[in-house]
């Protein structure tokens, strides 16, 4: 699937802008960003829900809506609920008859953790247990492409897990996965590939560990204690300065030289060295003075 | 699509209120209306048996729109884009649905009429009789999924039931008109219900429904087909 200049605006919000995306068959993708950053438009315009005001969106190389028709995508959509009134076997067995080469119902239950609730009202089921029916609705039709909008929101931790679990036996069969998520840890521990968007953009592209080395690789902390702030930024491999109250925490890439320097200074009180967490990376990436796309490209 | 049509008709069957609202309802009015005070005489009992299995269909038909709301707060026609079904399947199948449910108020209403109240008519009248009260019922369909494209799931609701309470009664389905006031009276002839009980009334009387309810007919089911097609495009753009 490709995004190519992608953008779309609802009235004055640009949801998506610009979007340039490839992905390739077998990979599994989390898309990560905050709430209202543009995920679900971006994920509505792959889906063909939406259409984009510029640019294109390939699916297989056609447009989204032929290769919805052709079968070859499922999703789990954000804050949609599965239709009451019917049991979950019913359900299931409704969404893969319209699909030209589904899996065996029993089969789709089983991968979804739901084998023992084929008899039971989709109605009646609690939030994990429904979360799950509709992971086993976009898995049915047995698709290429499976797509899920954050699926795992709302979601109590042991449900989490049991998801995950569902979601990573599914991608090993070969098919290609894009999940929407705004927990890190989520898309670290679950995905091949992380793509960061923010305000409709995409502001960084790769795995957990090129991520926490593009937001600077290490956190140096330490008190001020009265030496001032002055020269802080131009320290070897300072990238970021941040004070909070008396303490002083820098993002560098190269914590060794920026630790003697500090020594020289006679700044080592409370010294504290830490690797960035995926949080940090996170923080780094979209705040308001982020970096442009093309410095992240050099990673 | 027809698989479509299977889930719907049962997730609407299985909807207790539909039930009680759509058929239980008619059959009980019914039912109480012509036996209070000594009981009606015939030609009313075989009249409001009609009345009664319009209003019935009318409710059901209503109903339909009433789904599509729920469907669409719940985002089960978003979901619904993503499977192979084109859109036109869905719509098609939707209104199928809507076909299918309203037989059930139908028999039951006109069940009622022959086997509990007595009244007796010719096998083919019968047979045309729920023929065209099915065939009457596309209107108050298309009524009910513009409502239903449209507004929320809880305005639908509401906006269903008092399209179904005023149509019933200015439309003459309760009670006969012969109890209005003569203005009131002449508004009914224009009314869609009116006009739709007539097309069963005129065949228990033994003639063909007159040309006049059928253009009145026509007109409102032109009316309400381009109120649901003007809302389906409105919501197509969002849903």
């Amino acid at each position: 699937m490709s995004f190519t200049g992608a953008g779309k605006t609802f009235g004055a919000v640009r949801a998506v802008d610009g979007v340039d995306l490839e992905i390739s068959r077998g990979e599994t993708v989390a898309l990560l960003g905050r709430n209202g950053a543009g995920k679900s438009t971006a994920i509505s315009l792959l889906l063909g829900l939406n259409e984009p005001d510029e640019g294109v969106v390939r699916l297989f190389g056609a447009a989204p809506e032929e290769s919805v028709r052709a079968g070859r995508v499922g999703a789990m959509l954000q804050d949609s609920r599965p239709v009451p009134r019917v049991t979950v076997g019913e359900l299931v067995g409704f969404v893969a008859g319209t699909y030209p080469a589904p899996m065996p119902v029993a089969e789709a239950l089983e991968l979804a953790g739901i084998a023992e609730l084929a008899g039971r009202r989709v109605d009646r089921l609690s939030g994990g247990q429904t979360q799950r029916v509709r992971f086993a609705v976009a898995l049915v039709g047995n698709p290429s492409l499976i797509v899920l909008d954050e699926p795992t929101a709302a979601l109590d931790v042991e449900a989490r897990y049991a998801f995950w679990d569902s979601m990573r036996a599914y991608a090993r069969r070969g098919h290609t996965v894009l999940f929407s998520t705004h927990y890190l840890e989520e898309a670290d521990a679950n995905a091949d590939r992380i793509v960061v968007i923010d305000h409709g953009r995409i502001v960084a592209d790769g795995s957990g560990e090129q991520l926490k080395r593009a937001a600077g690789g290490s956190l140096v902390a330490f008190d001020l204690a009265g030496t001032g702030t002055d020269g802080l930024a131009r320290l070897p491999g300072v990238v970021s300065v941040e004070v909070r109250g008396d303490r002083a925490r820098l993002r560098t890439d190269d914590s060794d030289a920026t630790v003697i320097a500090l020594a020289e200074r006679g700044a080592i009180r409370g010294l504290e060295v830490a690797p960035a967490s995926l949080d940090d990376a996170f923080l780094a990436l979209t705040s308001s003075d982020a970096p442009s796309r093309t410095f992240l490209e050099t990673v | 699509m027809l698989d479509y049509l299977r889930l719907e008709v049962r997730r609407t069957l299985r909807d207790t209120g539909f039930m009680i609202g759509g058929v239980v309802m008619p059959v009980v009015m019914y039912l109480l209306f012509t036996n209070l005070d000594g009981g009606a005489d015939s030609d009313w009992k075989t009249a409001s048996m009609i009345g009664m299995a319009a209003y019935g269909a009318m409710g059901s038909a209503l109903n339909t729109g009433g789904g599509v709301a729920e469907d669409r707060t719940i985002g089960w026609l978003r979901q619904l884009r993503i499977t192979p079904m084109s859109p036109r399947q869905v719509v098609a199948g939707r209104a199928l649905t809507g076909a299918v449910t309203v037989l059930p108020a139908i028999v039951a209403v006109l069940a009622a009429g022959g086997l509990v109240n007595g009244v007796r008519l010719d096998a083919w009248k019968w047979a045309v009789i729920a023929l065209l009260l099915w065939l009457g019922s596309i209107p108050f369909t298309l009524l009910g999924l513009g409502n239903g494209y449209r507004l929320t799931a809880q305005a639908t609701g509401v906006v269903n039931m008092v399209c179904n309470l005023t149509l019933a009664v200015v439309g003459g389905l309760w009670f006969p008109l012969t109890l209005f006031p003569s203005w009131l009276e002449s508004l009914s002839a224009y009314t869609p219900t009116n006009r739709f009980a007539q097309l069963g009334t005129a065949v228990a009387d033994g003639h063909a429904p007159t040309l006049a309810a059928v253009l009145v007919l026509t007109g409102w089911l032109l009316a309400f087909g381009s109120y649901a097609v003007v809302s389906y495009r409105r919501t197509a753009r969002t849903v």
